[in-house]
C-alpha cells in the first residue's frame, strides 16, 4: 500500500505542530500567572443631576458692582497748575511770558524755569513748557489784566500722556439680600486654573480607596472666595445640584463655569448644611 | 552548514511563533491595570490583534476619572526587535488648551535593538514638528522642535538654541 504522505513529512509536521502547542502553553502559563485578563475601563458617569432652577433676585441683569483701581499718575498736573500766564511777546527768535507763580509774577524767556517747568515757546494765546520729556500747554488767562486772581488757566499734557485704561477687577459683591459674582471674575478663574489654587486649597476626602468630596484647606484672606463665605474645613457637597463627590463631576462644573448664570453651592460646615446663593452678572 | 540552516529555521519559527500566541490584548490590559494604579484609564471602542500588532480605536483617557482626551487611533506594532507606538489624531480637551496643545495629528514612539537604550519620538500637530530622545539609561529626555506652531502655552518648558526650541528634562 502507498502512503499519503511521506512518514518524514508527517514527523516534521507533527514535530512543528508540537512546538506551537508548546509556546502556545507557555504563553498561557505567562497571561494565567502574570496577564490581566480584564479590560479596565474608566465607568461613565451615569449619575442623574437635579433639577436646578432658581429665580434671580436681582432686577434687569445689572452689572455687579466694580472696584475700579485708579491708575497711579504723577502730580504733574497739580504743579502746572500754580503757574498762570499773564502775558505773551512772542518774537520771531524768542518768546518773552509773564507769568503768575505763587501770587508772584515773572517774566521768562524762552529756556528759562520755574517750578520745575521749562519754558519752550509761545503761541498767540498759550505758552508751552516742558518737564520730565512732557510738554504742557498754558493758556493765556482770560480776562488776564482785569481778573487775574479769577483766571482759569490748565495744565495740559499733550504728549506722552496716554491714559491708560482703568482696570476693571471682578468683585463678588453684596447687592441687598444677593450676593453677586461679576461674569469677568468667573471668566479668569476659567481661563487660568492656576489662580484658583493661589487663593483656595482643595483636598480629597476618601474613605479607603473611594472619594467621597472635597474638603476646603484654606482660603485666602480678602481673596474673592473668601467673599463667597467658603472657609476652611467646608465640605463641598454640590454645585448647582451637582453632587461634587468625584473629579469628574468637580471638572465638569469647571467646564461650564462661564456659561452659568446662577451659582449655588452646598456645603457642610461642621455638622451643619448650608447653601450658599449667588447670582452672576 | 545544514545545522545553521536548522538553527536559523528553528529560531524563526520560535520568533514567529511567539509573536503569533503572543497575548496581545491581555498585555494591552495588563498594561491599563498599572496606568489604573496612577489613575490613568483608557476607554476604548473596539480593539483589534494583528499578527504583529495591536490597535485601539477610539480611545479616551481619562485622568482621576476625568476624560482628558480623544485619540482616534493607538498602533502597537511590534517585531520583538523593533516595537513602535502609533497615536493618531490625539485632541485634548477644551479646559487644557491653555495648557498643553490642542492636538497632535501623529506621534510615533520606536524603540529598536540597534540602540536598545532610547526610544525614538517623532510627533506633529498644532505645536509644529517635533523630534527626540529619551534616554532610558541616562533617565533624560530631549525633544527639538524643528518646525514651530503654536506653542504658546508651553514655551515657559521650552529653551531655544541656536538650533531652535528644544525641551530637555531628566527624570
Amino acid at each position: 500500500m502507498k502512503n499519503l504522505f511521506k512518514p518524514e513529512s508527517i514527523k516534521i509536521f507533527l514535530g512543528l505542530l508540537t512546538f506551537f502547542l508548546i509556546i502556545k502553553l507557555l504563553w498561557f502559563v505567562v497571561q494565567v500567572t502574570w496577564l490581566s485578563a480584564l479590560d479596565i475601563d474608566q465607568a461613565e458617569d451615569q449619575s442623574s443631576k437635579s433639577l436646578y432652577y432658581r429665580v434671580k433676585l436681582t432686577p434687569n441683569n445689572i452689572a455687579a458692582p466694580q472696584k475700579v483701581v485708579p491708575k497711579e499718575t504723577k502730580q504733574i498736573v497739580g504743579s502746572i497748575k500754580e503757574i498762570k500766564l499773564l502775558a505773551i511777546y512772542n518774537a520771531t527768535d524768542i518768546a518773552v511770558v509773564t507769568v503768575e507763580y505763587r501770587n508772584k509774577s515773572e517774566v521768562l524767556g524762552s529756556g528759562d524755569k520755574i517750578n520745575g517747568f521749562t519754558l519752550e515757546g509761545a503761541g498767540s494765546n498759550f505758552a508751552m513748557f516742558s518737564k520730565d520729556d512732557k510738554n504742557y500747554k498754558v493758556l493765556l488767562a482770560k480776562n488776564a489784566k482785569a481778573k487775574l486772581n479769577k483766571s482759569s488757566i490748565k495744565g495740559v499734557p499733550i504728549t506722552n500722556s496716554k491714559v491708560k485704561a482703568k482696570k476693571v477687577l471682578g468683585e463678588v459683591t453684596n447687592e441687598g439680600s444677593a450676593k453677586i459674582i461679576d461674569r469677568s471674575l468667573l471668566e479668569h478663574y476659567a481661563d487660568n486654573m492656576d489662580d484658583i489654587y493661589k487663593n483656595i486649597g482643595i483636598a480629597e476626602i476618601k474613605e479607603g480607596k473611594d472619594l467621597k468630596g472635597f474638603k476646603i484647606n484654606f482660603v485666602r484672606k480678602d481673596s474673592p472666595f473668601s467673599k463667597l463665605g467658603i472657609r476652611r474645613n467646608d465640605v463641598i457637597k454640590s454645585i448647582n445640584g451637582q453632587e461634587i463627590t468625584s473629579y469628574n463631576a468637580a471638572f465638569g462644573v469647571y467646564k461650564n463655569i462661564k456659561n452659568i448664570d446662577n451659582l449655588s453651592l452646598v456645603i457642610m460646615r461642621g455638622k451643619e448644611e448650608m447653601e450658599l446663593e449667588y447670582e452672576i452678572n | 552548514m545544514q545545522m545553521v540552516k536548522k538553527s536559523v529555521l528553528i529560531f524563526l519559527m520560535l520568533w514567529f511563533a511567539i509573536l503569533l500566541f503572543m497575548p496581545k490584548a491581555e498585555l494591552y490590559y495588563t498594561i491599563e491595570k498599572s496606568l489604573a494604579k496612577q489613575d490613568i484609564k483608557l476607554n476604548e471602542k473596539s480593539i483589534e490583534e494583528g499578527l504583529f500588532s495591536l490597535t485601539l480605536k477610539d480611545v479616551t483617557v481619562y485622568v482621576k476619572g476625568i476624560a482628558l482626551a480623544n485619540i482616534e487611533e493607538l498602533d502597537f506594532f511590534t517585531l520583538l526587535f523593533y516595537s513602535s507606538l502609533e497615536v493618531n489624531n490625539l485632541k485634548v480637551d477644551e479646559a487644557l488648551h491653555a495648557k498643553v496643545p490642542a492636538a497632535t495629528k501623529e506621534a510615533s514612539f520606536t524603540h529598536s535593538v540597534l540602540t536598545p537604550f532610547s526610544v525614538s519620538i517623532d510627533a506633529n500637530g498644532s505645536f509644529g514638528a517635533i523630534e527626540g530622545k529619551v534616554n532610558i539609561v541616562n533617565k533624560d529626555v530631549r525633544i527639538d522642535f524643528v518646525e514651530v506652531g503654536d506653542i504658546g502655552m508651553i514655551q515657559s518648558l521650552l529653551t531655544k538654541d541656536e538650533k531652535g526650541w528644544f525641551y530637555e528634562k531628566s527624570f
